[in-house]
């Protein structure tokens, strides 16, 4: 029965092409009568009708419900049914899964060229740190993923996502590359995080000297203790204190005078679900030292001292909105 | 291939007493969350009741492990759904999360969707779900799509085919009987 050969009954396929029809936006009046004609000419007609307008009724209706209460649930089940990346990413736990059948030995193997490709990832709220075969530290933040291509010639750890702390052992002759969607983080012999987000990357750098590299070309040498973010074509320096930026190595959100969206936006990779932040609430000021590893405390705390209110539906979403929305 | 000696309930019950610990730590360690692993443990062993071979198990390890990995597989495919929603949810200019109710109706049905129209190609799940969840004619949606109307006609009438065929793999003995019955 599951020959993809199988063809359909011409009944059944009379029906589908009478439904495409008169759901098209363009059936005339001819159209329904000869319709009419049609189901009343045989009962198996009417049957196969049924059958087939029946098929996808019950999710319909349940979203088209849940539309009557609150807009946009349709168009928001259409973009999740047809996100490319979700395909691709249940291919690469598709190919996770062949993987781990495999014993693990595919993950062991030696490429070719003598590099030893690893995937290095963390969960929500799982930060990890990581001994690399250089005696490079490498951690990971929450929700965080790296590639690890070390060769005779360079080491290049790229950032599929999330950020990373790295503390560099000394090796002359191999530099230490740290590769992003947008540019080139080159170590000068140094400790330093990576952030990339989707639109640019961010650069703290802690000790000793960091040189950006952007894909456009854009170079741009950074010392102890300063900040930088880099898109494709450009670097900019940032105010804001290296030490600070990259406190979360230590499971510490440190802000000060930032906005709650960028809070949130740290919060994320630690807490399961969906956080939303409303406008007017992601442009609140906010100051104080936060533990990373428990986003719900965090966020009582903020829900003290700001003007916020802090709602939960279901087990996977959060809002938050400035109290004058709510009210 | 030997007899059983037991009956399908015993066997059941020696299977889960001896594996279900490691089962249950390797699924955590997969999902990360001690919780979520012993309900994928659970469904595992709930798949193991249904099986045919039960009676006749040479290495339980690997069949428990093969079970495991297809609930972990459909465990994924549904938690990466579920985040695409609540992305595209995210993305409404104006729209709130949906009550707790809601919540769990929608993403069944969502599901639902995404089981019928799986394996189709992303330009016809996407014609398709314009015309029949979000009401649009196909002149729309070709306009939409930057398309022939022909093409949209033609999309649809294959994505009403395959859920079809879909729907007729759901029932357990592959006929339409059971498509009849559901009829008002």
């Amino acid at each position: 029965m599951n020959t993809p050969a199988r063809r359909l009954d011409p009944i059944t396929e009379r029906a589908i092409d009478w439904l495409v029809r008169l759901d098209s936006g363009s059936a005339t009046a001819e159209d329904r009568s000869a319709f009419e004609a049609w189901l009343d000419a045989d009962p198996r007609h009417r049957n196969a009708w049924q059958t087939i307008s029946g098929l996808l009724h019950q999710p319909i209706a349940t979203l088209r419900e849940a539309e009557s209460h609150l807009p946009g649930q349709r168009r928001a089940a259409r973009l999740a049914l047809t996100t490319p990346q979700r395909r691709k990413a249940l291919r690469n736990s598709a190919v996770a899964l062949l993987l781990m059948s495999l014993g693990g030995y595919a993950l062991n193997r030696q490429h070719p060229l003598g590099t030893l490709a690893a995937d290095l990832h963390t969960a929500t709220g799982e930060r990890r740190q990581v001994q690399l075969a250089d005696g490079s530290t490498l951690v990971l933040n929450a929700r965080s993923a790296v590639d690890v291509e070390y060769s005779a010639s360079m080491r290049l750890l790229r950032l599929r996502k999330g950020e990373i702390l790295i503390h560099t052992a000394p090796d002359p002759a191999r530099p230490l590359v740290v590769q992003t969607l947008h540019g080139q983080a080159h170590a000068l012999g140094t400790r330093f995080s990576v952030r990339q987000l989707d639109t640019h990357s961010e650069l703290a750098v802690l000790e000793h000297r960091v040189q950006l590299t952007a894909t456009s070309g854009a170079q741009q040498v950074f010392d102890a203790g300063s900040t930088a973010r880099f898109d494709g074509t450009r670097i900019q320096p940032l105010a804001a204190s290296a030490t600070i930026h990259a406190a979360w190595a230590d499971g510490q959100l440190d802000v000060r005078d930032q906005p709650l969206g960028e809070v949130v936006n740290a919060l994320r990779p630690y807490k399961r679900g969906h956080l939303r932040v409303s406008p007017q609430a992601a442009a609140l000021r906010v100051y104080g030292v936060f533990p990373l590893d428990d986003p719900d405390a965090t966020l009582l705390s903020l829900a003290e001292t700001q003007p916020i209110a802090i709602r939960r539906y279901g087990a996977l979403v959060t809002l938050i909105e400035h109290r004058s929305e709510s009210e | 291939m030997h007899t059983p000696t037991h009956s399908p309930e015993q066997t059941a019950d020696a299977l889960y007493r001896d594996h279900h610990s490691w089962l249950h730590a390797w699924l955590s360690r997969k999902v990360g969350c001690p919780h979520q692993g012993a309900d994928l443990a659970q469904d595992t062993f709930v798949r193991v009741l249904g099986s045919n071979e039960l009676g006749r198990l040479d290495e339980p390890r690997a069949f428990l492990m093969t079970l495991a990995q297809r609930v972990l597989y459909s465990f994924w495919r549904r938690r990466s759904l579920e985040n695409a929603w609540l992305e595209a949810l995210a993305q409404q200019p104006e729209s709130y999360a949906p009550s707790a109710e809601d919540y769990a109706l929608v993403r069944d049905a969502i599901e639902t969707l995404d089981r019928l129209l799986g394996g189709l190609p992303l330009r016809t799940r996407k014609a398709f779900l314009m015309n029949r969840l979000e009401d649009m004619t196909h002149v729309e949606i070709a306009r939409s799509l930057g398309v022939s109307v022909a093409t949209i006609e033609r999309d649809v009438k294959l994505a009403f085919t395959h859920c079809y065929l879909a729907s007729l793999d759901a029932m357990p003995d592959g006929t339409t009987a059971h498509l009849a019955s559901v009829r008002p």
